[in-house]
């Protein structure tokens, strides 16, 4: 099945034309023969140009005529966690979904009846690292909907009314969020990680949502939403020129400001000895694990390499971890592993929801592969071969719609990556060795300084995790803080 | 990945959906409306759609059985489920393994997903990977049984009670929509139990018992498989009489008959659960998706909730204020539906208070109707969501499937795209006032310990739910 060797795919063909002849000839068709592969479809990236706009902004426009659709991003580079003050945490979100309650020229209700005419929307947010302002249209609706964008990212008033409106579904939506145990887990394992002084790891909190005044959220308005950190993307039924046109008409009022921030983030707090937190969520029905620590940003040498690894230890369905836990042993519905990336130091994560009473036979098995990863448990030639077919094979899926064409492109720009990525990527993940996998293994998952997160009943798990004797156990609360007189156990390894 | 087989939750898809804006249009159907396809049926019965588009180098297998949970008997539920998981586990001359090995494992995805009405198992492989998928397909369905054992079953049961553990158990109200099935429908109804079914049945369960509910349900004359993107239809066509055409035809499936739900008075339920925000939920009885009123109700769903100034959403969210989300929406079954709201409040803000509100602004819309504007908003976003269905070879298939399994025409998207269009203000208007005017269920979900918060909650009867197997059961 190595679909990139021509004369493998010829015979192929080959095959195929005998299995034809065979059946016509009424023999039994012989069912236990695997099919083999036709030759591989010729991979079609997308082409695109590029250029820089007078205020600063840089254009992408991708031409796709098979439906009348077009796909309008702008992407502006750096987030939550470049410009938000730490007290003020969840400013940016806020002010993103203010852009939707009205401008100098419509009120909220008319944005809203004028869009739905449209047949669209138009999305607003901000990440850690990134934020968007962007829509999926018609050909024909698309000039318009994108006036309706640039009056809203432009000229919204933001009417107080509307921030306690909006501060108040937030403030239920933070309270709702402390009931699902999966949003606990990531959060509490953000917090352990990298600790409250750095922006990874924090977040809103109902403190930080009361806090924010309107004009704060003037303010930020004003400071993120600049053109000289803004990618805009438009992929679809257009060209290059109209769509050229379109953007220097419909965002004509946005004029030079800005650039790009800097990635700066602080040290991260010194790593801890391996440890077990576990967060009580009484009655709890499964345990929900993260087992990670900081690593490397997506700018690492080490990408291709770590992407492999991980495709055999936790993602995709046939990894280690998930063939072990769901499907031989039974204790999950479904567990894998990732790599956060990002322009700092994101982090790996290995986990899922256990059932209850398999928390401690889990935390084996997932220390068990974690470790089989790192040398214990060699990779197969099969191993090897299959994650790398997953990940070449897979590149066209990237380019399937006008919103995921769009999404592929405009990650290049945003982490600084080169324009033929996407041609070179094959040579890349195909040049990864055993030896590669096991050396990335070893640095980025470093066993004896992992944090492990559980979210669950503690009356029920906590005995049997302390009996594991893999690490000693911490209780946290809800929001990561330590519960006192709840370091219940220290054991040695 | 981590979801992997499962689409269960009914409930948590609508509730995406209608975040994600209902879609419906105002001008005549566009050029751009179609989806060309062929369809024909082998002698064993097995009905085959096929349709190119050679944008992506890539192509979707999908198949649908028309089995769902409301084919299994009351004491032995879960059955159609269960299978969507062990179809994955190899068959006659298909290892364990294969099937992930050539779909995830050639840069392709799999998937099955179960309802009360069908239960569908996809592929979107590299298109160079179709004939080695319709190998697997035409395995399970003719020689899943050659390797099914007591051993093979049980695994699969146990990862069955986790999903349930995860998708319902330990979810935030994830007891809801099984609470209402129980509720709107009559013990022993096709529709009275939840579609992953009780974990007891599945226990209980002997091999035989599973093994005959496979033989009649998932032969070739209950199947329909499309084949959606890049390939070549001639080749394509040899390829499945190739493996499918000698499979034998099973028994004839009867269906169901199943009735509507008729709910001789309202009920008025109270559900504790581990949550710190309440939450009210009404439901009326409706229809399903194949009677007239289906599509006007679907539009009634999008006018009162979704957007902005939609009647509900305004009146709770923008102007009293006293709700944090509002959505209001048509479930459409093959047999039967409901209409449903779901109100989160705002602190402050009692499950009566938010009942009544609701109340108040669905009896001045069923006296009403809605504005000619308001009808037209609501059929705007139909084009382009249609459209963007397009971009996808899986969306395509289950489009035609959709039709050809439960409306008897593979074609059947663009007379419901007609249908749509079509809807006035006076259809929005019978259906409110025939529907929404009738016997309802009001279930409110409270944290624990805290029965008073419920709506007229002296009134309300008390749900208790055993939790499956939080301890021990495994």
């Amino acid at each position: 099945m190595r679909r990139h060797n021509p004369i493998l795919a010829t015979c192929a063909s080959f095959v195929i034309a005998l299995a034809t002849i065979a059946s016509l000839a009424q023999q039994p068709l012989d069912r236990t023969k695997i099919p083999p592969p036709g030759p591989g479809p010729v991979l079609h990236v997308p082409v695109w140009t590029k250029t820089q706009l007078s205020n600063g902004a840089t254009l992408i426009v991708s031409e796709r005529h098979s439906l009348p659709l077009i796909s309008f991003t702008i992407t502006f580079v750096g987030g939550s966690n470049q410009f938000e003050p730490v007290d003020k945490r969840g400013i940016a979100a806020m002010t993103s979904s203010m852009l939707t309650e009205g401008t100098a020229a419509k009120t909220g209700d008319q944005i809203s009846d004028a869009l739905q005419l449209l047949g669209t929307n138009v999305n607003a947010s901000v990440g850690g690292e990134e934020g968007a302002i962007g829509f999926v249209s018609t050909s024909t609706n698309f000039e318009p909907t994108l006036s309706i964008l640039s009056d809203m990212m432009l000229n919204s008033t933001f009417p107080a009314e509307a921030l306690d409106r909006l501060r108040g579904r937030t403030l239920v939506n933070l309270t709702q969020a402390k009931d699902q145990p999966t949003v606990v887990g990531a959060q509490v394992f953000a917090k352990v990680l990298y600790g409250a002084a750095h922006p990874y790891g924090q977040r809103a909190t109902e403190t930080s949502i009361k806090a924010i005044t309107r004009d704060d959220i003037v303010a930020f308005q004003k400071v993120y939403y600049q053109p000289g950190r803004a990618i805009i993307t438009i992929v679809g039924d257009t060209t290059a020129a109209k769509a050229k046109a379109a953007v220097e008409k419909g965002l004509a009022g946005w004029t030079k400001a800005g650039d790009k921030p800097a990635f700066n983030y602080p040290q991260l707090p010194e790593l801890q000895p391996a440890k077990i937190y576990l967060v009580d969520k009484p009655g709890a029905a499964q345990s929900v694990f993260n087992i990670g620590l900081p690593g490397p940003p997506r700018n690492t040498p080490d990408y291709f390499a770590l992407q492999v690894m991980n495709t055999i230890l936790g993602g995709q369905f046939q990894s280690r971890l998930n063939a072990n836990l769901r499907e031989q042993k039974g204790y999950s519905y479904g567990v894998n592993s990732g790599f956060g990336y990002g322009r700092g130091p994101g982090a790996f994560r290995a986990g899922g929801s256990i059932f209850s009473a398999k928390t401690n036979a889990a935390l084996i098995e997932f220390m068990k592969e974690l470790k089989g990863i790192g040398g214990d448990r060699p990779i197969t030639d099969e191993e090897l071969q299959t994650a790398k077919d997953k990940l070449i094979q897979g590149l066209p899926a990237r380019f399937a719609s006008v919103a995921a064409i769009s999404n592929s492109i405009t990650t290049l720009a945003l982490q600084g990556l080169p324009d033929d990525y996407y041609q070179n990527y094959a040579k890349n993940v195909s040049a990864i060795t055993k030896d590669d996998l096991v050396r990335v293994a070893k640095k980025y998952i470093d066993l004896s300084h992992l944090a492990i997160v559980i979210v669950g009943d503690r009356s029920a798990v906590e005995a049997p995790l302390k009996a594991t004797n893999i690490a000693p156990i911490t209780i946290l609360d809800l929001d990561g803080n330590p519960v006192s007189g709840g370091g219940s156990s220290s054991i040695n390894k | 990945m981590n979801n992997k087989r499962s689409a269960l939750s009914l409930v948590a898809l609508l509730l995406t959906l209608c975040t994600l804006q209902p879609a419906f249009g105002q001008k005549a159907a566009p050029s751009s409306i179609k989806i060309p396809y062929e369809t024909y049926k082998l002698p064993n019965g097995l009905t085959v759609l096929m349709s190119v588009d050679k944008t992506t180098p890539t192509v979707a297998v999908n198949v649908w059985y028309h089995v769902g949970s409301k084919n299994e008997t009351a004491g032995r539920t879960g059955f159609a489920h269960l299978f969507e998981h062990v179809m994955f586990t190899g068959s006659g001359h298909v290892p364990y393994g294969t099937h992930d090995k050539l779909t995830e494992g050639v840069g392709g995805d799999n998937n099955g997903s179960t309802t009360n009405d069908r239960t569908n198992y996809y592929e979107n492989i590299p298109s160079n990977y179709l004939e080695s998928a319709l190998w697997m397909e035409a395995d399970r369905m003719g020689f899943l049984l050659d390797t099914l054992d007591f051993a093979k079953l049980n695994a699969q049961r146990d990862i069955v009670k986790n999903e349930r553990r995860q998708s319902y158990d330990n979810q935030p109200y994830g007891r809801v929509s099984e609470i209402f099935s129980a509720a709107m429908y009559p013990k022993g109804h096709p529709y009275s139990w939840p579609v992953i079914g009780s974990m007891t049945d599945l226990s209980a369960a002997s091999e035989e018992d599973v093994k005959a509910f496979f033989r009649l349900y998932y032969a070739p004359n209950n199947a329909t498989i499309a084949i959606v993107g890049d390939f070549d239809p001639g080749q394509a066509k040899e390829w499945v009489k190739k493996y499918f055409a000698d499979l034998p035809q099973g028994q004839k499936v009867e269906r169901p008959n199943v009735t509507l739900a008729k709910l001789g008075v309202s009920k008025r339920l109270v559900y504790e659960d581990r949550v710190q925000v309440p939450r009210l939920y009404i439901q009326w009885p409706t229809v399903g998706m194949k009677n007239e009123d289906d599509t006007p109700l679907s539009v009634m769903g999008s006018i009162i909730s979704g957007s902005r100034t939609a009647r509900l959403t305004k009146a709770l969210v923008y102007d009293s204020q006293i709700a944090s989300q509002v959505f209001a929406f048509q479930v459409d079954n093959e047999d039967v539906g409901e209409f449903q709201v779901v109100v989160v409040p705002r602190p402050g803000h009692s499950l009566t208070e938010l009942e009544n509100a609701v109340d108040q602004v669905i009896a001045k819309f069923v006296s009403e109707g809605p504005t000619a504007e308001e009808l037209q908003r609501a059929k705007a976003g139909l084009e382009l969501g249609f459209l963007r269905g397009l971009e996808s070879n899986l969306g395509k298939a289950n489009q035609l499937l959709d039709g050809a399994v439960f409306h008897g025409d593979p074609g059947f998207f663009s007379t419901d795209y007609q249908q749509t269009l079509a809807v006035t203000a006076a259809d929005v208007k019978r259906v409110a006032a025939k529907y929404l005017g009738g016997n309802r269920i009001v279930l409110s979900v409270v944290p624990k310990g805290k029965k008073d918060e419920a709506s007229k909650s002296t009134e309300s009867e008390t749900v208790s739910l055993l939790l499956t197997g939080a301890k021990g059961d495994n």
